[in-house]
């Protein structure tokens, strides 16, 4: 673990003068802010750091992205930032309160929207379940009401407000979720993987909802967990990328995906034969390579020093007697930047 | 062939481990062996209590006493059969969501169920006994181990396991295909509790009742335990009937609950799948 | 910037909010859901017919059917309290609704509250009509004199109950699947200590000794069930029982 650090190190360091840059000057209000945040869980057979130093700031206003593999992290930091958990140790504030000592303030400020979420009593219909949550929160009952129809309308659940909530597909579930997370007006939202399991429109309607809210008042926070790094560049102003508890890069997806501007981006597609990934890492030139395995071929992506690299790769590929299907060069996206940070891709990291 | 029935064998073994694990894991053997025995021991100590308030505890009633504490100890076994299995069932679809993978794997669905509720029945197996003891020790109800009459007693047993087990699958397919049916299990127990004769006798029962309750399986295997054990010494629901004809009655009353229950659950398994309740998304 | 944006509520408001709209899914629940009706009441009343044939097979009294019928009203509470306010809490964290709660304003106390209320109405009902049924079916009497005193021992039975109940919610919580096991496991117990099927005397216990012990019991529960919330939550907090899925 300490050699992967130190091997990671001189990219880490260019990637903070980079964020660095960004205007997170003391004179702007922070929505969150982190110092030193740890968390360990402890059961009798192991001890995890869930998150280890984690220094954060966001500042209000910004659609602010954590993002990493699963495992990586990202839940226990929401969790810890919607007062849910304890951190083990380190501060952290949320809207300038403090998350252990002001939480009970910091709860009329707030809502959390998690993916998959089957929250909520299935005897209710929509529209009951929604009010009962507002309540929850103080708010008036007429203006609650007013509020929820407002956003089915939005979200094109008008009609679904009048059924009970386990009639609902997947897609409307999630799109009420995000109703109730909108709904009380919170001054940071929290969407912990809000797409997760959804399809490509609902997901849509989802991302589109959430610009729309964040561009209604200039104040408002989200902070949004994911792991689909092209929902993070759609979105996101800035994203941290978290990987085993820390974070390894943070700053605006352009910038990150700078950091790989250099390099020469090929995806190769293989036909299924001996394994290739650690040869192909082990050439000179390959900063780094991933590959995972999709309709019957072996797609492989590969961060190339330069263009002289590639009939390097082509002769080891040809001398393992795999057979090429198709080479492409491509733009890069957040994934190449973060195979780049840590070496190896997201899937890999998932795995263990 | 072979290759079959170990493949079923072992269904069953994972299937009994499942079981085992839902019900147990919560906490270590002995506290949960305590706990399983805390419902049945209280069940026979509130029944003496009343007992001893009408009766004063005279000496011409406590036959009637041994009816009630032997017929408590053996209700376990229906109370588990029949509540456990269907509390199982709908905990599977409803909070965990494998009964559909359960059900369309290769293994028996009946089969399934029993091992699932097998780790149940064999707690009940062990309330049975404790539940004798405390009425051979502190209410003195004269049960000496050496004079039971074993044979009796397993073959009484056996059919009246066979019949419980035909009616819990059928009951828990039932529910399977309908909605809302938490909590049916343990409804159900509660009404073969009236009609098994464990408490009272079921000449108790209004005519009609009594009539459909003789129908039942249950009192006369609870008649046969209760004669296997005490004899002549407990208070005896049929008293005309020799035990040959109880068993007889009780072999005819079997065959009838497993081939009822069988017509029943090819009906109401077609009518789950037919409805799409095997999977049904349910809010628990 | 919207008008209901960045209030924030006072606590009593918020209290109070959420009292109402915790009672209002279980109201709903027994109006929508007629098979939950049938079983809440089913179930106390076949418990009860089976106790009464007990009583018929000894030649008992008929006065000691009145016992039975009370105990079968009283029974609808209890299983009320131990399974829809004690484990209720551990559903909710299952499919979620605590975490959303927890992260609310609102406090559990108050969702507990909710939930007794929303339950205490709905069970008063059906406890009202198994004593209507069971009185006509089992032709049971009640003399007048007895009518107030039962009353009140039957309001602080209440206060008893549901105050047990929110302190098994938190223990529910804290403790999960041992504490369900437990609630299942008391609750015949329960019925036997409690004399729900027999006078208490017959225990040895004095009826007014047991007044005094079930009005001791109110404010004993509502502290420790007040105590027992706040310091299991923050547990819960610190040990990340909170957001604990299935167990």
């Amino acid at each position: 673990m300490k050699v992967f650090f130190h091997a990671l190190s001189p990219t880490l360091e260019s990637l903070s003068a980079v964020s660095g840059s960004h205007p997170s000057s003391n004179s702007s209000r922070l929505a969150v802010e982190t110092r030193r945040l740890t968390r360990v869980y402890k059961t009798r057979r192991e001890t995890t750091t869930a998150l280890h130093d984690v220094d954060l700031e966001v500042e209000q206003g910004e659609l602010f992205g954590v993002l990493g593999p699963n495992g990586a992290g990202k839940t226990t930091l929401i969790k810890i930032l919607v007062t849910l958990l304890l951190p083990t140790s380190g501060e952290a504030f949320v809207d300038s309160l403090d998350v252990v000592r002001d939480y009970k303030r910091l709860r009329n400020r707030i809502a959390m929207v998690s993916g998959g979420e089957q929250a909520g009593y299935g005897v209710l219909k929509v529209r009951e379940q929604l009010w009962m949550f507002s309540q929850f929160y103080g708010m008036d009952s007429k203006a609650a009401r007013r509020r929820i129809d407002e956003l089915l309308d939005r979200l094109g659940l008008a009609e679904a407000g009048n059924k009970e909530i386990t009639s609902l597909s997947s897609g409307m579930r999630q799109k009420m979720n995000l109703v109730r997370g909108l709904m009380t007006d919170p001054r940071v939202l929290f969407l912990d993987e809000p797409t997760v399991a959804l399809d490509v429109g609902a997901a849509r309607d989802v991302r589109s909802e959430v610009q729309r809210w964040m561009a209604e008042d200039p104040t408002r926070t989200v902070i949004l967990t994911t792991h689909y790094m092209q929902e993070a560049d759609e979105l996101c102003d800035r994203v941290a990328i978290v990987n085993r508890g820390r974070i390894v890069a943070e700053g605006a997806p352009r910038t990150l995906k700078a950091s790989v501007d250099e390099d020469v981006i090929v995806d190769l597609q293989l036909d299924p034969g001996t394994p290739l990934l650690d040869r192909l890492r082990a050439i000179e030139g390959v900063g780094a390579a991933s590959v995972r395995e999709e309709d019957g071929v072996d797609r492989f992506s590969l961060l190339l020093a330069d263009d002289a690299v590639l009939p390097r790769v082509m002769t080891t590929v040809e001398g393992a007697g795999r057979r090429v299907s198709g080479l492409v060069r491509r733009q890069p996206t957040l994934e190449d930047a973060f195979v780049k940070l840590v070496g190896r891709s997201m899937t890999e990291e998932e795995a263990g | 062939m072979g290759v079959a029935v170990a493949r079923q064998l072992s269904g069953y073994r994972a299937a009994v481990l499942l079981g085992w694990a839902v019900s147990s894991n919560w906490t270590r053997p002995i506290l949960f062996i305590a706990y399983s025995l805390l419902r049945p021991v209280s069940m026979a100590l509130i029944l003496a209590v009343m007992y001893t308030v009408i009766t004063g505890n005279a000496a011409a009633t406590r036959p009637y006493l041994a009816f009630l504490i032997i017929g408590t100890a053996f209700w376990s076994f229906i109370q588990e059969g029949v509540s456990e299995f269907a509390n199982g069932i709908l905990e599977d679809r409803g909070r965990y969501h494998i009964l559909k993978y359960a059900y369309i794997a290769p293994l028996g669905f009946p089969i399934y169920l029993v091992g699932r509720a097998t780790s149940k029945l064999a707690s009940a197996a062990a309330s049975v006994v404790i539940v004798l003891l405390v009425g051979a020790f502190a209410l003195h109800l004269g049960i000496n181990p050496l004079q039971i009459d074993y044979p009796l007693l397993v073959a009484a047993c056996l059919l009246a396991f066979v019949s419980v087990i035909a009616f819990a699958i059928t009951f828990s397919t039932m529910l399977l295909a309908g909605r809302d049916t938490n909590g049916y299990g343990d409804i159900i127990a509660q009404f073969l509790y009236l009609f098994s004769g464990a408490i009272f006798p079921i000449s108790v029962l209004p005519g009609p009742i009594a009539w459909i309750a003789s129908l039942s399986p249950l009192p006369y295997w609870l008649e046969l335990c209760r004669r296997a054990i005490l004899h002549a010494r407990v208070y005896q629901m049929f008293p005309n009937m020799s035990d040959g004809e109880v068993l007889l009655r009780l072999v005819v009353a079997t065959a009838g609950t497993v081939l009822l229950g069988y017509i029943l659950f090819r009906f109401t398994d077609r009518r789950a799948r037919r409805l799409g309740h095997i999977d049904m998304e349910v809010n628990w | 910037m919207s008008a209901i944006q960045h209030a924030e509520r006072s606590p009593l408001r918020i209290f109070l909010k959420t009292i109402v709209a915790r009672a209002y899914p279980r109201v709903v629940a027994a109006n929508r859901h007629k098979s939950w009706l049938f079983l809440d009441m089913a179930l106390p009343m076949v418990g009860a017919l089976a106790m009464v044939l007990v009583y018929q097979g000894l030649h008992a009294p008929r006065q000691y059917l009145g016992f039975v019928v009370m105990g079968g009203a009283m029974l609808a509470f209890w299983q009320n309290v131990l399974w829809t306010m004690g484990a209720q809490f551990s559903w909710d964290r299952g499919n979620g609704t605590l975490e959303l709660m927890a992260v609310s304003p609102t406090s559990f106390e108050a969702v507990l509250l909710g939930m007794a209320g929303g339950a205490m109405i709905m069970t008063t009902v059906r406890a009202a009509f198994i004593i209507l049924i069971g009185s006509l079916v089992f032709n049971v009497t009640y003399t007048a004199g007895g009518l107030l005193p039962a009353i009140g021992v039957f309001l602080l039975t209440l206060g008893a109950l549901y105050g047990m109940g929110m302190l098994l919610a938190s223990l529910f919580l804290f403790y999960s699947r041992e504490a369900w096991h437990l609630g299942d496991a008391l609750q015949e117990p329960v019925n036997f200590l409690s004399g729900l099927y027999f006078p208490v005397k017959a225990l040895g216990i004095p009826a007014g000794t047991e007044t005094l012990l079930v009005a001791a019991q109110v404010p004993i529960f509502a502290l420790l069930a007040g105590v027992a919330l706040r310091y299991l939550e923050s547990r819960a907090r610190k040990d990340g029982k909170l957001v604990t899925r299935w167990e």
